[in-house]
């Protein structure tokens, strides 16, 4: 169910970086289970566009997914698993199991498996202060919605993008519980190039959360590259153990 | 002998025409078998020299850190050029070898490309500096200006490589990729050479030099990627090198001597690394007795421990539950590193590490280690150095993890997945020669040369059934001429050997023959161009021409086999006319 924002009020003060980072963490950590359908389209210039269809199947607690391509048809049968700190990739035609990396492409796409961990973003990223050591947090409009801009830089080398800017609302939902909403994210190299910009343009309600369902994912290196994240069919209910084994998605690759 | 010398000779001219097309088909045969054996060895050559010694070196020595591939750093640099120079002498040419996948964008086209880093002045012999100039003829521009510091990030590529991005001299690309740490990282290349590769292969590279190419990767000022030595006589000495290389690598102990400090006190302390891969922990878990331990489970140890000794506990009053932090001087450039953790495991005094020692989980321990390279020193205060002897010894980890000598490329990818599969922490050293990692293109050449004999066979078999066809017809046409040698007095022996060396006279002449037409052949071929631009078969040529390796040893061999295999089919129908009886073969009519 899509949300429409209905912004009530706004935090009075600009809100200090690293708690807007921990209520982010809190908005996406997930407590139970997950299971979705995700669809990836790309579009290239000159090439297209091409769409991916997956499963997607989330444990954080023992920082467990799996997904399994169900489309295109090339695709179909691809799968790629993580259980704790290792992560393999399935390839169908093979029926082998290859152990990669977590910045590893998946299934060719600009997504990484990275990008489906649970990791805390406010273990990977602080704010950047100024001079006399302040948060630089500004309040901007972003279309017709209020929100908080501040730049992060990475804490750990381990990050795709070590300097990142969010445009971040925070607003009072129905309940007047306060809420954090990510609704753009610049994404720049070590060098300070924008590379990536991500816009978080549909929301749904998980358990009391917010939940994106619709990211749009802009290449500012390669104009005209672009892709588009849809996630349909959320489902919390418990999952079986063995959705987290190889023997299953081998099975689900059949 | 001689008289039957002089009789063999003698009738190999007597039937001219017989013998002439005869020797045409052993000829044919000849000359196919030591082109085709020529070809292959020309394009395992190529491959050998003109890319395995340029893409893998005759010796490697490889350093992945976190069991990622494209992960290739060492931190200390100086030590391993250091441990080479010490083995091996001055001898092998040294070249830091560092490629990385890019997207680059060049005046409105884009492509896939890989940055490699390069050294036009750097360690290499005369020959190797002109086959390096035969391998990159420059058409614009030139090499020394990739060490130009007043250009943006000079790079050079391959003429077909600036046509798919449609740049020319002095243009810009601008490439994505991700750095050594797996950030993304963006830059601008500056054209500063175009040149026409000898192979297809180099056309894929562009190449910056290896000094700007590092930093661009956030290499630091003593990090080094991989190596790639290149040796004299490599066929000879590449895995000799290699062996001597491994048996002076294995690792010493891992250690930081630092200060720490804790719950408000602060001494000195050393810090070993925990493997903690299954076989180590249950080495530690059979070999001590856990005294107390923090956290969700209380009974074994796991990949998070952080373990001290009783008399460590109580000598110091810290223990289970402690946040400390360890500082420490680095060995390069006055840094100091530091590593904070929480101790969470005592174990029994008698393990062999009582001292002043922690052992920290290798994730956290190398964390530290190779953020800031600790000066390894032993001094008496406190500095604290394990017997080799204690049964925990092989679950500490080394400075660096050395990999057992692989004899196959297969061999050497098996590795790397135990490796990624067992998650070691440490850096993973690996030295291989070329055969380890070229024994792709080494089964390539087997396979090819498998290929070739059988095919060159076949068509043997074919021109054998011709040769024992004639003899019969010989044998048959020549009994009575058999009856009357025998019955002058020509032994059986005699009869049979004289058919013997004419049959071999013929095979040695023809694939004499065969082979200088092969020869000829080879050299006119190799003349003709061939352009296969776009085709992956053209990596097989060297500047547009095919390239015909022979070997004598090989050419030699095939004389003899073909001389051999004619003597064989010979045999059969020769002894069956020496049996013929004096009589008989007088009464013989045609």
């Amino acid at each position: 169910m899509l949300i429409l924002f209905t912004v009530t009020t706004l935090a009075a003060g600009a809100p200090a970086v690293d708690s807007l980072l921990q209520h982010l963490d809190e908005q996406y950590k997930q407590t139970t289970d997950v299971r979705a359908n995700v669809t990836l389209t790309q579009e290239k210039p000159q090439q297209g566009a091409k769409k991916t269809d997956m499963l997607y199947y989330r444990r954080d607690s023992d920082k467990s997914f799996l997904i399994v391509m169900t489309g295109p048809e090339s695709e179909k049968g691809n799968g790629y698993l993580r259980v704790g700190d290792n992560f393999w990739m399935y390839r169908k035609n093979t029926r082998t199991f290859q152990h990669i990396n977590r910045d590893e492409s998946i299934g060719g796409s600009d997504a990484h498996g990275d990008d489906f961990e649970d990791r805390q973003l406010s273990d990977m990223y602080q704010a950047v202060k100024d001079s006399a050591g302040n948060d630089i947090i500004t309040e901007e409009m972003l279309g017709k919605v209020p929100v908080w801009r501040f730049d992060v830089v990475a804490k750990v080398n381990d990050v795709d993008y070590p300097k990142k800017t969010y445009w971040v609302q925070v607003r009072k939902d129905q309940n007047s519980k306060e809420e954090t909403i990510m609704l753009k994210e610049a994404s720049y190299s070590k060098s300070g190039t924008l590379m990536q910009t991500t816009y978080y343009l549909a929301f749904t309600r998980l358990l009391g959360k917010i939940v994106p369902v619709k990211q749009l994912y802009i290449d500012n290196f390669e104009v005209g590259n672009k892709t588009i994240v849809e996630i349909s069919g959320i489902s919390t209910d418990k999952l079986d153990d063995n959705i987290f084994t190889k023997a299953y998605l081998e099975n689900l690759s059949k | 002998m001689n008289f039957l010398f002089t009789i063999s000779l003698r009738n190999l001219l007597r039937q001219r025409r017989r013998s002439v097309l005869l020797g045409s088909a052993i000829a044919f045969g000849t000359a196919i078998l030591v082109i085709a054996n020529a070809f292959a060895h020309g394009i395992s050559e190529v491959l050998f020299n003109d890319v395995v010694a340029y893409v893998a070196g005759h010796v490697s020595l490889s350093f992945t850190k976190g069991a990622n591939l494209n992960n290739q750093v060492f931190p200390d640099g100086d030590r391993m050029i250091k441990i080479i120079r010490d083995q091996l002498g001055s001898g092998p040419r040294i070249n830091e070898a560092i490629g990385v996948f890019a997207r680059a964008i060049g005046n409105g086209k884009s492509d896939n490309v890989i940055m490699v880093g390069m050294d036009p002045n750097g360690d290499a012999s005369e020959k190797e500096k002109k086959q390096y100039q035969k391998n990159f003829r420059v058409l614009e521009g030139s090499f020394d200006a990739l060490t130009d510091s007043t250009i943006e990030n000079p790079v050079g590529l391959a003429e077909d490589k600036a046509k798919s991005l449609n740049v020319k001299l002095n243009d810009i690309i601008r490439v994505r990729f991700s750095d050594i740490h797996g950030q993304t990282q963006a830059a601008r290349l500056t054209v500063s050479v175009i040149f026409k590769p000898s192979n297809a292969f180099m056309s894929a590279p562009i190449f910056l030099h290896t000094k700007a190419l590092k930093k661009l990767l956030g290499y630091g000022p003593h990090d080094i990627a991989q190596l790639y030595l290149r040796i004299d006589n490599p066929k000879k000495n590449a895995i000799a090198f290699a062996n001597k290389l491994h048996a002076a690598l294995t690792p010493p102990l891992a250690v930081i001597d630092g200060n720490l400090t804790c719950k408000g006190t602060s001494f000195t302390t050393t810090l070993l690394a925990l493997r903690t891969d299954s076989a180590s922990l249950a080495l530690l878990r059979s070999n001590t007795s856990i005294v107390k331990r923090c956290g969700d489970d209380t009974a074994l140890f796991n990949r998070k421990s952080v373990i001290i000794s009783r008399a460590f506990s109580e000598k110091n009053g810290i223990g289970c539950g402690d946040t400390c932090r360890v500082t420490f001087d680095g060995k390069f450039d006055s840094l100091k590193g530091s590593i904070k953790f929480i101790i969470n495991t005592v174990i029994e005094n008698g393990a062999g590490i009582d001292g002043n020692t922690v052992l920290v989980d290798e994730k956290e321990f190398y964390n530290a280690y190779y953020d800031v390279l600790p000066i390894s020193v032993v001094t008496d205060k406190g500095a604290f150095r394990p017997d080799t002897t204690i049964a925990i010894y092989p679950s500490l980890g080394g400075e660096w993890l050395l990999l057992k000598r692989s004899k196959t490329t297969k061999e050497v990818m098996k590795t790397y997945r135990d490796v990624a599969h067992k998650g070691w922490k440490a850096i993973v050293v690996d030295v291989g020669s070329m055969y380890e990692t070229a024994s792709m293109v080494l089964n390539l050449e087997i396979a090819l040369n498998m290929i070739t004999f059988i095919c060159v066979m076949l068509l043997f078999f074919i021109i054998l059934i011709g040769v024992i066809n004639t003899l019969r017809m010989t044998i048959r046409e020549r009994t009575r001429e058999i009856g009357t040698v025998r019955a002058i007095g020509m032994q059986r022996g005699d009869v049979r050997n004289s058919f013997l060396i004419e049959t071999g006279l013929l095979a040695l002449i023809s694939a004499c023959i065969g082979t200088i037409a092969a020869f000829l052949a080879m050299f006119g071929i190799s003349r003709i161009t061939i352009n296969l631009e776009d085709n992956p078969l053209s990596m097989l040529l060297v500047d547009k021409h095919l390239f015909f390796a022979p070997t004598p040893s090989a050419t030699v061999a095939f004389i003899l086999l073909i001389v051999f295999i004619a003597l064989i089919t010979a045999f059969f129908p020769a002894r069956r006319a020496a049996k013929l009886s004096a009589a008989e073969a007088l009464r013989h009519f045609e």
